[in-house]
């Protein structure tokens, strides 16, 4: 593991604890700061510094594993796993695209330009892909 | 002046001092247990809010020991007890009134952001080898010299002392009798281990947690001094009566400044620490949050942890220890 290896949560936000830990946690996956063979707090731990249920935090290991990011066998902390970047259905393309229109056009909405937003995305995608 | 009455004030003060200073011993942003800008404090409000609180923690100060002296002539039982009672709930009465009115009138909302670090943590990380270790080989090189000079130990010693600091108890030449000390320190030095170990899997990496499991651990020295001193007094060791509880005051002291530099220093406060609204807190003073499985909270004020009054362990801990006070009374009384 390298870099800052810290997640956020923000429980007075409307996006639920759940969602929140699923993409935190999948955005240092995606850009390699938690590498395969890296372990994950404990469900309890991560529970307890959070402040959130168990449950809430072991859903969200569960839909990382369900997507083959982790191993979760039962006594052990959970582990990330080697994971062969999949090709994406042709729906899930088409889900992508819907929501990147929501969200694009809410930042369009509140003033932001559409060059600067070109410019974001390729940032956001070249430091994921680093 | 007698001893008992020296015994009675002096507690009695010293728990008056803390009150005067409890209110600034606190993490920046809380300000008598609610939430308010960081400067506040140091405003022209908060520091009349101070002076009025500490004004009337004085006053109660003062009537507890009117009470104390009072009582001691017919009551002596009740000089004891009733004038912390009053000085605690007096005290309280007053520090909630001002967390009411800081609350109401200069409180801010603050967004619950929490952070969790993912490289692995380790419970023996929050423990210092070379701190804790030490008391332990004091206690065995004290068990190695008692078995070196047994030859040397009286027939006959004193184990207990009464307040005027002579002997009220004796004790023969038998294993228990003498070693009894070193392992009762031993077992109050693994019991105070124990205690931050269980700290550090139940609570949240805080800077308090860090400043607890310390404090547990600095505490092995006046415990064990203690414990090394009564071990060695059949030898003839005279031990003046104010050493002990004069050591155990300057550490206390020691540790208490240490803690308020830690806590409330700004540069080294929490990135993210303790859950900060207000609504978490009933008073200001007991934490009830339902969706937090954490069991031990930082204190807002002071130095230490309290419970989450929400989680049903809390309650199980609380009983328990109840049963064990209540069962311990009924136990020792005479038959």
């Amino acid at each position: 593991m390298a870099g800052d290896l810290t997640l956020h949560v923000d429980l007075d936000s409307a996006v639920p604890a759940y969602r929140q830990i699923v993409d935190g946690l999948r955005i240092l996956l995606v850009n390699g700061k938690l590498a395969p063979g890296s372990e994950l707090p404990s469900v309890r731990r991560m529970a307890l510094d959070l402040g959130v249920h168990f449950n809430t935090v072991a859903e969200a290991y569960r839909t990382l594993a369900d997507e083959g990011w982790l191993d979760l066998r039962h006594g052990r902390s959970a582990m990330v796993v080697y994971r062969d970047a999949p090709d994406p259905t042709l729906r899930q393309m088409d889900e992508f695209r819907h929501r990147l229109r929501v969200l694009i056009a809410e930042m369009m909405a509140k003033g932001a330009p559409a060059a600067a937003l070109q410019v974001e995305m390729r940032n956001a995608a070249e430091e994921l892909e680093s | 002046m007698n001893v008992e009455l020296v015994m009675l004030l002096f507690p009695l003060a010293l728990v008056a001092v803390i009150f005067q200073f409890m209110p600034l011993l606190t993490r920046p942003g809380v300000f008598f247990s609610a939430t308010v800008d960081p400067q506040f404090p140091r405003s022209a409000d908060g520091r009349r809010l101070l002076r009025s609180y500490r004004g009337q923690a004085a006053l109660w100060a003062v009537l507890a020991i009117g009470l104390a002296l009072l009582w001691l002539p017919r009551r002596p039982q009740l000089a004891i007890l009733s004038p912390v009672l009053l000085l605690v709930a007096g005290t309280g009465l007053s520090y909630w009134l001002k967390f009411r009115e800081v609350h109401a009138r200069y409180g801010q909302p603050r967004r619950e952001i929490r952070q969790t670090d993912l490289a692995p943590q380790s419970i023996g990380a929050n423990f210092t080898a070379w701190l804790w270790l030490p008391p332990f080989v004091a206690l065995g090189v004290t068990a190695v010299y008692l078995q070196l000079h047994w030859n040397q130990l009286p027939e006959r010693f004193p184990v207990h002392w009464g307040a005027d600091g002579l002997p009220n108890r004796w004790s023969s030449r038998n294993p228990l009798s003498v070693y009894g000390p070193v392992l009762m320190g031993a077992g109050m030095n693994l019991f105070l281990l124990a205690l931050g170990w269980l700290l550090s899997r139940l609570s949240r990496n805080t800077v308090m947690r860090r400043v607890t499991v310390r404090i547990l651990e600095v505490l092995l020295y006046p415990l064990t001094f203690s414990f090394v001193m009564v071990a060695l007094l059949p030898f003839g060791l005279v031990v003046p009566v104010w050493l002990v509880p004069t050591i155990m005051l300057l550490f206390v002291a020691g540790l208490i400044y240490w803690s308020y530099r830690q806590i409330t220093v700004p540069a080294s406060a929490d990135a993210v620490p303790e859950p900060q609204s207000d609504s978490y807190w009933k008073a200001g003073m007991f934490y009830y949050n339902p969706n937090d499985p954490a069991i031990f909270v930082a204190k807002r004020v002071g130095i230490g942890y309290t419970m989450n009054f929400a989680s049903k362990w809390t309650w199980v801990v609380l009983a328990l220890t109840l049963a064990l006070i209540v069962g311990s009374i009924a136990l020792g009384r005479p038959k």
